[in-house]
């Protein structure tokens, strides 16, 4: 039988699971697996859960046309910095900036605190004589032959990769290109970074520490990727293999491979991108994904079915929820938050004698208190299951145990220390982690100058769909939905994901000087790129979609804006764009003042084949819709009242219910409270609404 | 009247919200900001208070400096403008040097909120010009006349509306109209987004005023800090040091700590009197790094209002360069101001060794530049920038310190590339400077050499920020001092509070101090 493969894989490896999700675009139906990560060698517990995938599936794996692959494997080696002995090059005078950083601290009052070590260690960071001026005019000819003899010394010293940073040289790379072509003929197998290829954007600690960091993880990228190609062929999976990018899009090894620091948030990114899909697929425009797991939970901004993006964030932060802890990273990122509160969070008496929720967390191990493995401080769960939002003999699907009784232990316990009942510090956990979530969703939608009334919620994770309501009362929001498999949400959009790549080239020109040919010409040249790496994924070119877009500021600012440039770019569409754009952002615009351009932009997008049509998850058609009712505390009713719970896998699309209600499915438990209305979309959304 | 009370629970819902409402005025603030220092090293600061001028919350991200003196302000503000005075749209203004925060960059607006009629809190905010005229920053000038525009207290706006004089007055005596009123601009709406949320919040949970959700936020933190000082011993402990001072004639600090029960007494008498440059530190500046120092070895983890400082006392005579009086001017207050956390820790380490540090590399260092550019159109335009750098911090108990950083402060440098892009200059090299952390069991953290050369065609005006050339950062438990810091003009060592005029060509070499080192070697 000669069948042409059809079949989409989607393998998201994370720190404890390996999820994977088989879909077949022709009649929608999806199969999710999760496999243990093996973390000695991933690649092992990915094909071994793909093949268990395909078994339950009942396909084979020649049918398999695409693999679809997010991994933290890269962000977990800049953690345990257990990437490349990485060198750099760089301009004469500056090889300590990649140490000295922004000489601020992230801690005010910590005098103890401590700050991310360089990537390369000094002995390794060596100077090449060549300068630059800031429009990229040569001042000082590179020295070409001491530059390959430094690199010559690292490589004998046992180099591995190297990154060449140039002071501005993202205005002009002819310096960086030389070095770096003459060292590709010198040492074929040194991997090499260059910050006007990696980077191109003015600042040069970000710059460098980006091109570090690409060069610190490369070397693993090609010995990964290549070993997880040809373990694919060997499965007899005849489908190409495509990277999730933190960006939200895929693309092909090569790209993957060449520049891998973009694939460092391709994890969160695939969750956001479900967000984002599950949103369009229920009609909702914007969309905040809320995706709350065992320790963290992240919020993303979804407008008109689209993730925000980042020009930058940072990785491997000393303290995790701490801005500026961490190395900066200039590169194109879905958008994300990430809160210390999870099903985990521990719930304490602070200080000052109130009632503090996160972040730590008891994670898995020995997890809250109910799991009767060991721990015995109150957290989030066993709130929930003291107010009844979860069941006991349904956690998991029942696969797992838990008992109401070790909750109740570890709330008395809390309850004495704040002198309030028991109940109330239940209901105390619910609402200060519900706030904690609310408040930082509150800022991050106030940086954008938006209001949260504007957003519908979608809920994913484990702990996600339990808190949604409250947290979606909290800030005012009417409508939340509850995709099915909210597990394994990330991996869905992943599959759903289009080719993506991002391109910036620099344009440090006022307005008033700007001309529409010389930026179209830029824009082109970023847009030949992109398409060169999209021609290389099989998307669909003829349905591409082109962002151009600019960081433009007005002048005297420092930070920049991106806004979308108008067709024709002319000067006076420009300008009504970014004043529009401001406004929009901070409600006023300065008067008077002139505005510029920092950088130019060019996002392009192509649908990947396979990745449109239908979802359908395995349900029990025909099964019992309600399998009982249950007290539970509802806090906008501020009482206990008796909920009807309903098997999520046996409802079908129109279904219609009225809160308060529970659905259950394996992996999560929605809660909708009294006054909404909850209908059941054709792709097995829950849409819950105030009524 | 029956006094509200607040389970532990619905405490910390409700402080939660201020706080997040304080920090989305923050981000609302530093979007839209012209001021380098606001936007990269968030000089600047967003509270609320009650009625009274107490403060309840302050944003996450601003910086010590700024630590009871916004508070203080709008007290200020009341004894000006009291309550009576004050209507819905009213937003107060001043940058007094002794009301604000010691010098006349640092502009502070507050707004007063009502609810139902009634006066019930201020949203208030501190935040650093891009400019504010007079000469250009450096210790040189001898009056505060000099240093710019002085506003005393006045309303900015009356029920909405702008006082146009005002604004035109501003806008002529500032060499950044555009910028300045820009960032006057973001400060309002800051307020704005405080009132907006304050008054939701409060219709929300039902509150008809601050006072007593106040009274229980400020009593746990003053309760807490007095637990903190409490576990101290009792005593009087005695600390002293000298700065650079100006040149040929250093500075004396001193400080008498005494820990009573649960309070703290801080009193700088023996320290130096004012002096006729811009150095003094204003009381109000001195109150803030002096508490900060209290803060860092006591409960640093505590959050910033009234009530954390109430068992806190601090006392400087009169006259004295920690307490001057008008008219001495003020606009280099941080050459005296970041010592006093020191001055503090050489008090307090005498009785908690384990959670003090090695004198730091600070104050922080800066390099200060005017001039005429021309254009690419061939036109002038004149230009001025400061550009800041910083020393090593001290060595502790645990670690050794670390390179480059700013401290009390936490204001970062200047990108080489984003210098070079608006100013005539070539940065020839910016380094780590070998061997100068102070040796010890913990080595000090390094400073850095930066090296400049001049390009402009025509003269550039420069003036520094530039301390422990002399005097360098010690060492403690038998660790050594930091190497001393250093500024050069074409290479030969120059009196660093000067202001120098440098051509085509000429070079400027800043190397910042080490920080001391901790325990013996």
């Amino acid at each position: 039988m000669s069948l042409s493969p059809s079949l989409s894989l989607g393998i998201d490896i994370g720190g404890t699971f390996t999820d994977l999700v088989l879909h077949d675009p022709a009649s929608g139906r999806a199969t999710i697996w999760k496999e243990s990560t093996t973390p000695d060698d991933p690649s092992r517990g990915a094909m071994a859960g793909a093949l268990e995938v395909l078994r339950r599936a009942g396909r084979r794996p020649e049918e398999v046309a695409r693999v679809v692959h997010a991994t933290t494997l890269f962000t977990n080696a800049l953690i345990e910095r257990k990437g490349a002995r990485t060198a750099l090059v760089t301009t004469a005078g500056f090889r300590d900036t990649l140490e000295i950083g922004r000489e601020r601290k992230y801690e005010l009052y910590d005098i103890f605190l401590t700050m991310p070590k360089p990537l390369v260690p000094r002995e390794w960071r060596r100077e090449a004589t060549e300068r630059l001026a800031p429009d990229g005019s040569v001042e000082t000819p590179l020295d070409l032959d001491a530059a390959v003899r430094e690199v010559e010394a690292l490589v004998a010293e046992g180099a591995e990769s190297l990154a060449i940073v140039f002071l501005h040289a993202h205005a002009n790379p002819a310096h960086e290109r030389a070095l770096g072509e003459a060292v590709a003929r010198r040492f074929p197998s040194l991997s090499l970074s260059l910050s006007s290829d990696i980077a191109p954007e003015i600042r040069e600690y970000p710059r460098a520490s980006t091109t570090c960091a690409n060069a610190y993880v490369r070397p693993l990228a090609e010995k990964y990727l290549a070993r997880l190609e040809a373990q694919l062929r060997a499965a007899g999976i005849p489908g190409g293999l495509f990277l999730m990018l933190s960006n939200g899009g895929l693309t092909h090894a090569a790209e993957a491979r060449r520049a891998p620091v973009q694939l460092l948030e391709s994890g969160p990114a695939a969750g956001a991108l479900a967000g984002a899909w599950f949103g369009r697929k229920a009609g909702l425009g914007n969309v905040l994904a809320f995706d709350m797991g065992g320790t963290t939970a992240k919020l993303a901004l979804v407008d008109d079915g689209e993730p925000l993006v980042a020009w930058g964030f940072e990785a491997a932060r000393e303290k995790r929820f701490l801005r500026g802890s961490g190395l900066p990273i200039q590169i194109t990122t879905v958008e994300l938050i990430e809160i210390g509160a999870g099903g985990g969070s521990i719930a304490r008496r602070s200080g000052l004698g109130t009632l503090a929720v996160g972040p730590d967390s008891a994670g898995a191990q020995p997890g809250p208190a109910c799991y009767g493995r060991g721990g015995t401080e109150p957290t989030v769960t066993d709130a929930d299951l003291m107010l009844g939002h979860l069941d006991a003999g349904f956690f998991l699907g029942g696969e797992m145990r838990i008992e109401r009784g070790l909750a109740q232990a570890a709330f008395a316990r809390l309850a004495g220390e704040l002198g309030v009942a028991e109940a109330r510090a239940a209901l105390g956990v619910h609402d200060v982690v519900n706030e904690n979530m609310a408040g930082a969703a509150r800022v991050a939608v106030a940086e954008r100058g938006r209001a949260p009334q504007d957003y519908a919620l979608l809920a994913t994770g484990g702990a996600g769909p339990v808190h949604a309501w409250a947290v979606a009362r909290r800030l005012g929001i009417s409508r939340v939905a509850c995709p099915p498999g909210a597990g394994a949400g990330s991996t869905i959009g992943m599959l759903m994901a289009p080719a993506r790549a991002d391109r910036v080239g620099t344009y440090a020109v006022p307005l008033a000087r700007a001309e529409p040919a010389a930026m179209r010409a830029i824009l082109d040249a970023l847009e030949s790129e992109a398409r060169a790496v999209l021609r290389g994924t099989g998307a669909d070119l003829a349905a591409t979609s082109v962002r151009r877009l600019a960081d433009m500021r007005y002048i005297g600012q420092g930070s920049e804006i991106t806004v979308a440039l108008p067709d024709g770019l002319s000067p006076e569409a420009v300008r009504a764009g970014f004043e529009e754009a401001y406004r929009r952002l901070f409600s006023r615009t300065p008067p008077g003042a002139a505005i510029e351009f920092v950088a130019l932009r060019l996002s392009l997008s192509a649908p990947m084949p396979g990745s449109g049509g239908a979802l359908d998850l395995l349900r029990h058609a025909g099964g019992e819709k309600r399998k009982g009712s249950r007290p539970v505390f509802h806090a906008d009713a501020a009482d206990w009242v008796e909920t009807a719970v309903y098997d999520r896998y046996a409802l079908a699309p129109g279904d219609r219910i009225e809160g308060p209600a529970v659905f259950e499915e394996n992996e999560s438990t929605f809660v909708i409270g009294p006054g909404s209305v909850a209908t059941v979309l054709p792709d097995g959304t829950i849409l819950a609404e105030k009524a | 009247m029956m006094v509200r009370t607040f389970d532990p629970i619905e405490l910390e819902l409700l402080w939660r919200r201020l706080i997040s409402l304080v920090d989305e005025a923050a981000a609302a603030l530093v979007r839209t900001s012209f001021s380098t220092l606001v936007r990269e090293s968030y000089d600047f600061s967003c509270i609320v208070t009650d009625e009274r001028g107490q403060s309840l919350v302050q944003a996450t991200e601003s910086i010590p400096s700024f630590i009871g003196t916004l508070p203080a302000t709008v007290k200020h503000f009341l004894r000006f403008f009291p309550a009576e005075s004050l209507e819905p749209g009213d937003v107060l203004i001043t940058n007094d040097l002794w009301m604000g925060t010691g010098h006349l960059p640092d502009i502070t607006v507050a707004k007063p909120i009502f609810l139902d009629g009634r006066l019930v809190a201020f949203s208030a905010s501190t935040a650093h010009a891009p400019d504010i005229g007079g000469k250009i920053r450096s210790p040189e000038p001898r009056e505060v006349f000099e240093e710019g525009l002085q506003i005393p207290p006045l309303k900015l706006m009356r029920r909405g509306a702008m006082d146009e004089t005002l604004v035109a007055i501003l806008r002529q005596n500032v060499r950044t109209p555009d910028q300045t009123l820009g960032d006057l601009w973001a400060q309002v709406v800051a307020l704005d987004v405080m009132e907006e949320r304050l008054v939701a919040l409060m219709r929300g949970h039902g509150l008809p005023d601050l006072t007593d959700l106040a009274a229980e936020i400020q009593g746990r933190c003053e309760q807490a800090m007095r637990a903190a000082i409490r576990a101290l011993p009792d005593g009087t402990y005695r600390s002293e040091l000298q700065t650079d001072g100006l040149l040929e004639t250093p500075i004396t600090l001193r400080m008498a700590l005494t820990v009573a029960g649960d309070e703290i007494r801080m009193d700088l008498s023996g320290s130096d009197p004012q002096v006729d440059r811009a150095i003094n530190c204003a009381m109000c500046y001195t109150y803030a790094m002096c508490m900060y120092g209290v803060k860092v070895c006591t409960e640093p983890n505590l959050p910033n209002n009234e009530g954390a400082f109430r068992p806190i006392h601090l006392t400087a005579p009169a006259g004295t360069i920690v307490n001057p009086v008008f008219p001495a001017p003020g606009g280099s207050r941080m050459l005296i101001g970041h010592y006093l956390p020191m001055l503090v820790f050489g008090c307090l380490g005498q009785v908690v060794p384990e959670r003090v540090m090695a004198a730091c590399g600070s104050p922080m260092w800066g390099m200060n530049q005017s001039g005429v550019r021309t254009m690419p159109d061939g036109s002038l335009k004149p230009y001025a920038n400061m550009f800041f750098y910083n020393g090593g911090m001290g060595g502790n108990s645990h670690a050794e310190g670390l390179s480059c950083l700013s401290w009390p402060s936490n204001v970062s440098s200047t990108s080489v590339e984003i210098s070079e892009h608006i100013a005539p200059l070539r940065f020839r090299h910016k380094k780590l400077r070998d061997g100068s952390g102070g040796t010890g069991r913990h080595r000090g953290g390094l400073g850095q050499e930066i090296h400049i050369e001049v390009l402009s065609e025509t003269p550039i005006a420069v003036s520094f920020l530039a301390e422990r050339t002399i005097i360098p950062a010690f060492g403690i438990e038998g660790g050594q001092p930091g190497a001393c810091g250093e500024l050069r003009v074409n290479g030969a060592k120059v009196d660093p509070k000067r202001q120098y005029v440098l051509r085509q060509g000429e070079t400027v070499t800043l190397c910042t101090p080490g920080g001391g080192g901790h325990g013996p070697g």
